[in-house]
């Protein structure tokens, strides 16, 4: 029981340990953005890849500085996170009143 | 001890469920599904900020992510009727591409993590009070501190409100700027809603 605790006690992840979930977590959301085809999917994707990068920065404010500056970067992050959902939606609405559809491969008119 | 054993267990635990709960964001065909397992996503997040010693920051992701933009993304499904309609498998040519997108990204961004560069090892306490540091700086004019940004977040957050609600109205009110109606004479027609132009024809 005791060894078992000492070989937990000195597994604990490192910053490179939680760099690299936030990594695993950025590149999921990568490879969302790019296979999904209805844009609410891009639109959650998207906010995978926004929470990865407010983890990142609150993990090297943890192992790298004595303040707080990354924490409030996160805060800002989730900020900006909230203000693109909620034009993301209000777009998605008009957009599904106006072609009754949000498959983004349907939506080309800037391209063709 | 006892406190890094647990660290070490409580991480790895919701590092494994994390990642299968995202790939379960991008790759379940119910999009109803996929924002279930968002929002299981962005709770072990908070979990993990805990970890991090960074609680302020774990309540506010559960009030805002939890509570507003997946709210917001479950809105959005609904109001698009995306829940009825299973999406279509995506074809091989995005999923390769996806895929490779995605590989490419870890691995590149795993050879920058195991780099050799300055690290510390030794954990820096943390600031003891965090949450009264963190409305310190936040407000604070100096050099230092962050009251120029906060400001613009909040000028951000009044034209995202704002837009919404004119991007997302039914009819466009009389003297709406930026509302043109079309260059030519007859794009009015197709900046109507469907259902208006259809009843206009009949």
């Amino acid at each position: 029981m005791n060894a078992v605790l000492q070989f937990l006690a000195a597994h604990e992840p490192g910053q490179n340990h939680w760099l690299v979930l936030a990594t695993v977590i950025f590149s999921i959301g990568i490879a969302g953005l790019l296979t999904r085809r209805n844009a609410v999917g891009i639109l959650m994707a998207a906010e995978l890849m926004l929470n990865s990068a407010a983890l990142v920065f609150v993990i090297f404010n943890r192992f790298s500085a004595p303040s707080v500056d990354g924490q409030i970067m996160a805060i800002f992050i989730i900020a900006v996170a909230a203000a693109e959902a909620v034009i993301g939606m209000a777009i998605f609405v008009a957009l599904f009143r106006y072609r009754q559809t949000i498959d983004v491969t349907q939506i080309a008119l800037l391209r063709d | 001890m006892i406190a890094s054993a647990l660290t070490t267990v409580m991480f790895y635990t919701i590092a494994a469920g994390m990642t299968v709960l995202a790939l379960a964001v991008i790759f379940s065909r119910k999009l109803l599904r996929a924002a279930i397992a968002l929002m299981a996503v962005l709770m072990l997040t908070a979990g993990l900020y805990i970890l991090l010693h960074a609680e302020f920051l774990a309540g506010v992701q559960v009030l805002v992510y939890i509570g507003g933009i997946v709210v917001l993304i479950v809105f959005a499904i609904m109001l698009t009727r995306s829940a009825d309609l299973l999406e279509d498998h995506p074809t091989p040519k995005r999923m390769i591409v996806g895929s490779i997108a995605g590989l490419a990204m870890l691995f590149g961004s795993c050879c920058a993590i195991f780099a050799p560069r300055p690290i510390s090892e030794q954990v820096i306490t943390p600031v003891p009070d965090d949450v009264r540091a963190i409305g310190l700086k936040l407000l604070d004019y100096g050099p230092e501190g962050y009251v120029l940004p906060f400001e613009l977040i909040s000028l951000l957050l009044l034209g995202a409100a704002i837009g919404g609600i004119v991007i997302a109205r039914k009819i466009p009110a009389p003297d709406q700027p930026f509302t043109s109606g079309g260059d030519e004479a007859g794009e009015v027609h197709f900046t109507r809603p469907l259902s208006q132009r259809e009843e206009e024809t009949k």
